[in-house]
């Protein structure tokens, strides 16, 4: 706890201290930072809580999982192209295609050795080149004018901006909880990631139980896309995963990798995006900001707990 | 400073009084036997001497030039005997090994311990510390061995060998001294006043033996392949198979798991039920599974395995670096088993555990077994076997 | 056309080559892409300060030693977890740079052109004379054999830090470079996020080449053909899609990774 509320000290710190340098009063800045709207905040929220939980479950596994952005893309490809079936098949087919997109990474890593924090990392490039293809060729908007898509009919009821991927995304956040910490799965997955080769000596199939975990990793991720075309942009573009994917590893970092930590975690990750671009807007500070402040809590956390995952 | 002057050291490790007040002087010269059982302090001791650890109390007045062959090989697999050599800054060296272009992973473990020696010889040191060194060597190994000792103690260095070896120290050492408890109990005396001087108790005799032998014991010096059997063994066992693994904290126990959670992987058996079974000292089910003592952690890891009832079971070195309590509650509970009807292999290097607990004894050579023998037999030759002859 | 192909290739190969030695000693370094990105907008900066392409290449190298350090403090001294912190290096790298990038949009710094060097050497110099220079380091000289043991096990040496250390130096030296050579040579300018990968894609390399300079050289220039056919494929075939042509390299490199199987033994003390 005490490792967390430090790293947010010095995030916060770091960003009086640029604004400082151009010439802002600290207080000034700590208050658009901190003050966005609830709505936005919540909407950022959303995204970041699965990709949040997706570490969490890939590092409890003892996997380095560096791909949510490029099965966060995935799962928005196929959310996009099973909209047509319903709002049910599309959330399906995007939490399906994240896991999937993840499990090339562990089948890669299963067959030929290959290490999965590079391999994932790749796919991520691969799929923002796939998403760039598809938005410039075949799923681009009629009009062809911009690269991106028509924009989808169906969508996530919502109240107001806020959609119901919220409910979903809690719902997941609770479900991981579960599951590895009231499940015999969720013990074997945490017990592969302390110990892989206590674990084997204990009966546990390493290498089928991290198929699993990059799967669940994987749609977690994938499920963030397809909720986030289905809830806030309605249509695919470059840039679509902004981010969100790396994201995650600050968020779940901060969280000590606790499931439900995440939650909070995400949210004050979604509050500094919001303040970000706030930020930009009113001060002229450019919201790439949000990106130092998050290697500035992933370098606080790790250098207070020397350990990082599991 | 040629001599070795200990005087009044303690060490202790938390609560754990590890070296208790000892005092020792040491002449250049002499070959002195440092014997003990597991944990009475003889290493510790000696890495007072060595400068690797400061004592808490006392003083130790040491030559300059101290080469300290340890357990722990300190070698780099991947280079070749020359590169190593090279990498400890040795010069030339008395003892040799044909063909230093060989790479480390590929020597025996007999030539790897030989490496080591060169290493710290070839700096001529005036003290030379090695440690159980003949337990990984064959008896003609160890007597090349004791015959460079002595040429060295000839020219005046001074030779602390650490073992718990009665008959070889006894073959080679000048002085002999016994610890245990931290504590110097003992110098000299015959293999008889020295092996009781060591221990505090008197191993359990006359265990009725199970015809047909339910207890398999593997006996063999480390390193002559006794992981591939083990893994063999487990694959082949029918029914369903308990491991108990040669290394605790790396195969064994999650340390970062409670207790209660290392248990859950195998069995449904309620924690404190099993905690209570097996003995195990600890104030809650939710305690690390590493905060616990070596002793407790090999109980936690029998309780693990055992309450499945397994119709096999391969227990690998199970008592290595265990008190004598924890030692006897292991022995007892795998007697018991077998009692009920599970096959044990007990693979072991310690010939007295083999003795205890074996039906049937086999040694295990380069990684292949002899015929079963009965204990009687086994007296007689597993010396011989162990060594190849 | 291979000159070409080895030239533009340049950089990746001197970051293969200074990640070697980095891994040798025993430290994974994700952060190599951020290091360069760092090192490509400290040249830029410094040379259209100095009006000096050399002078851009000393920047260069001292944006790559500033996230080296970084990295080293929390990897070597502190023993912090290295793939989370290579990962954290390069999210510093690209808040930073675009932050500066933005910030600096204004003053057109990055819109003028950049001086570039009369001549270049540099593919001798890199592909030939560095490599046999740091073999001659690694395999022949008592540094690089307690280096290369830092590697494999690092209870044989006393002094593992500073043998690290001096790893991590040299390969930010050479990262410095190749980030500078990125922005001054073979583009015009910085930027945002235009190593695209090169880190990874060296990691890779890196592994491809079994640990050994031969191995970087030969990946290095195999991939750097790879790559050359895409941009050939790219003009001649307007068919073919720009972006999914775009995702060659990265496919190409997981194939790379694909290619080692398990016969590939990495130094033994690697990444612990």
């Amino acid at each position: 706890m005490t490792r967390a509320i430090v790293a947010v000290v010095a995030a916060l710190a770091l960003v009086a201290g640029i604004g400082a340098l151009f010439g802002h009063a600290p207080g000034d800045l700590l208050s658009i930072l901190l003050g966005g709207s609830l709505d936005e905040t919540i909407l950022k929220t959303v995204p970041l809580l699965l990709t949040g939980l997706t570490i969490v479950v890939a590092f409890r596994a003892g996997v380095w999982n560096i791909g949510g952005e490029g099965q966060f893309i995935a799962g928005a490809l196929a959310a996009f192209v099973a909209a047509r079936f319903g709002i049910v098949a599309a959330l399906a087919a995007s939490v399906l295609a994240g896991a999937a997109w993840a499990s090339i990474a562990s089948l890669l890593r299963w067959w030929r050795n290959a290490p999965e924090v590079l391999t994932t990392i790749l796919l991520n490039f691969i799929a923002i080149n796939l998403l760039g293809w598809c938005v410039n060729g075949p799923l681009q908007e009629a009009g062809a004018r911009y690269p991106q898509t028509e924009a989808l009919s169906v969508a996530l009821p919502a109240r107001g901006e806020v959609h119901a991927g919220v409910v979903i995304a809690v719902a997941v956040c609770v479900a991981i909880w579960w599951l590895l910490y009231r499940t015999d799965e969720g013990l074997r997955l945490r017990a592969t990631g302390f110990n892989p080769s206590a674990a084997r000596f204990a009966g546990i199939d390493v290498d089928a139980q991290i198929f699993r975990a990059m799967a669940v990793s994987g749609g977690c991720a994938g499920l963030a896309g397809g909720i986030e075309l289905l809830g806030v942009t309605h249509r695919l573009f470059e840039r679509f995963a902004a981010g969100y994917g790396y994201s995650g590893i600050a968020v779940a970092l901060l969280a000590q990798l606790h499931p439900l930590a995440t939650l909070v975690s995400a949210f004050f990750f979604g509050a500094l995006a919001t303040g970000a671009g706030e930020l930009q807007r009113s001060a002229n500070i450019s919201a790439t900001v949000a990106t130092l402040i998050q290697a500035v809590v992933i370098l606080t956390m790790i250098l207070f707990g020397r350990r990082s995952r599991a | 400073m040629t001599r070795l002057i200990i005087a009044n050291v303690s060490k202790s490790f938390g609560p754990t009084r590890a070296v208790d007040d000892v005092s020792l002087d040491v002449q250049p010269g002499e070959i002195v036997g440092l014997v003990g059982e597991n944990g009475a302090g003889k290493t510790t001791l000696m890495r007072i001497a060595a400068g690797e650890l400061a004592a808490d109390r006392g003083v130790v007045e040491a030559p300059s030039a101290i080469g300290f062959v340890h357990q722990h090989f300190v070698l780099v697999n991947a280079f070749t005997i020359a590169e190593n050599l090279a990498l400890a800054g040795a010069a030339a060296s008395e003892i040799e090994l044909p063909d230093e272009s060989r790479l480390v992973a590929d020597l025996s473990i007999g030539e790897k311990a030989k490496l080591e020696l060169m290493k710290a010889i070839s700096r001529h040191p005036s003290l030379l510390i090695l440690d159980e060194p003949t337990s990984v060597l064959a008896p003609t190994e160890a007597a090349e061995l004791f015959a460079v000792m002595r040429r060295l103690a000839a020219r005046g260095t001074i030779i602390v060998f650490i073992s718990h070896k009665i008959p070889e120290v006894l073959e080679v050492a000048t002085r002999v001294v016994v610890m245990r408890g931290g504590k110097i109990v003992a110098e000299g005396g015959t293999a008889e006043e020295i092996a009781s001087a060591m221990v505090e108790r008197r191993r359990p005799d006359g265990w009725p033996r199970g015809v047909p032998p339910r207890i398999v014991a593997i006996v063999g010096v480390a390193g002559n392949g006794q992981s591939e059997l083990a893994a063999r063994l487990r694959r082949e066992a029918k029914g369903r198979v308990a491991a108990i693994p040669e290394d605790r904290t790396r195969d064994g126990i999650i340390a970062e798991m409670t207790i209660a959670e290392n248990l859950a992987l195998k069995t449904k058996t309620s924690p404190e039920k099993l905690i209570a079974e097996y003995n195990i000292k600890a104030h809650s089910p939710k305690q690390k599974a590493g905060s616990l003592s070596g002793g407790n952690q090999q109980k936690l890891i029998l309780a693990r395995e055992l309450d499945r009832h397994p119709d096999t079971i391969v227990a690998s070195e199970p008592t290595r670096g265990l008190d004598a309590e924890s030692t006897r509650f292991v022995h007892d509970r795998l007697r018991a088993a077998a009692a009920n009807g599970a096959k044990v292999f007990l693979i072991t290097s310690d010939l007295d555990e083999a003795f205890a607990l074996g039906d049937a004894i086999q040694v295990i050579y380069r990684g292949r077994l002899s015929e079963p023998m009965t204990p009687e037999e086994a007296a007689a030759r597993a010396g011989q076997l162990m060594a190849g002859l | 056309m291979i000159l070409l192909a080895i030239t533009a290739a340049t950089p990746l190969l001197l970051a293969v080559l200074g990640e070697t030695i980095v891994q040798r000693s025993g430290i994974i370094n994700l952060g190599i892409e951020g290091m360069m990105l760092t090192a490509a907008m400290t040249a830029v900066l410094a040379a259209q300060g100095a009006h000096s392409a050399a002078i851009g290449f000393l920047g260069g190298m001292a944006g790559a030693a500033i996230a080296g350090a970084i990295f080293g403090v929390c990897a070597i001294e502190l023993r912090a977890d290295q793939i989370v912190t290579g990962v954290a290096v390069n999210l510093l790298a690209l808040g930073a740079t675009g932050f500066v990038y933005r910030e600096l949009e204004q003053s057109a710094v990055f819109v003028r052109s950049v001086p570039r060097l009369g001549f270049d050497a540099s593919v001798p110099l890199a592909w030939i004379v560095l490599p046999a220079l740091l073999a001659l380091l690694l395999w022949r000289t008592m540094f690089g054999l307690r280096l290369r043991a830092c590697g494999e096990n690092p209870e044989a040496v006393p002094s593992v830090r500073a043998h690290r250390w001096t790893a991590l130096a040299i390969e930010s030296a050479l990262t410095g470079i190749a980030g500078a050579h990125l922005a001054l040579m073979l583009s015009s300018g910085f930027a945002e996020n235009m190593v695209a990968g090169r880190g990874f894609i060296a990691l890779s390399i890196v592994i491809f080449g079994r640990w050994k300079f031969k191995g970087a050289i030969l990946g290095t220039a195999l991939f750097g053909i790879a790559a050359a056919a895409q941009y050939a494929l790219q003009a001649m075939n307007r068919g073919i899609e720009f972006h999914l042509l775009l995702a060659l390299p990265y496919v190409a490199t997981l194939l790379i990774l694909c290619g080692i199987a398990g016969r590939v033994r990495p130094p033994e003390a690697l990444g612990k």
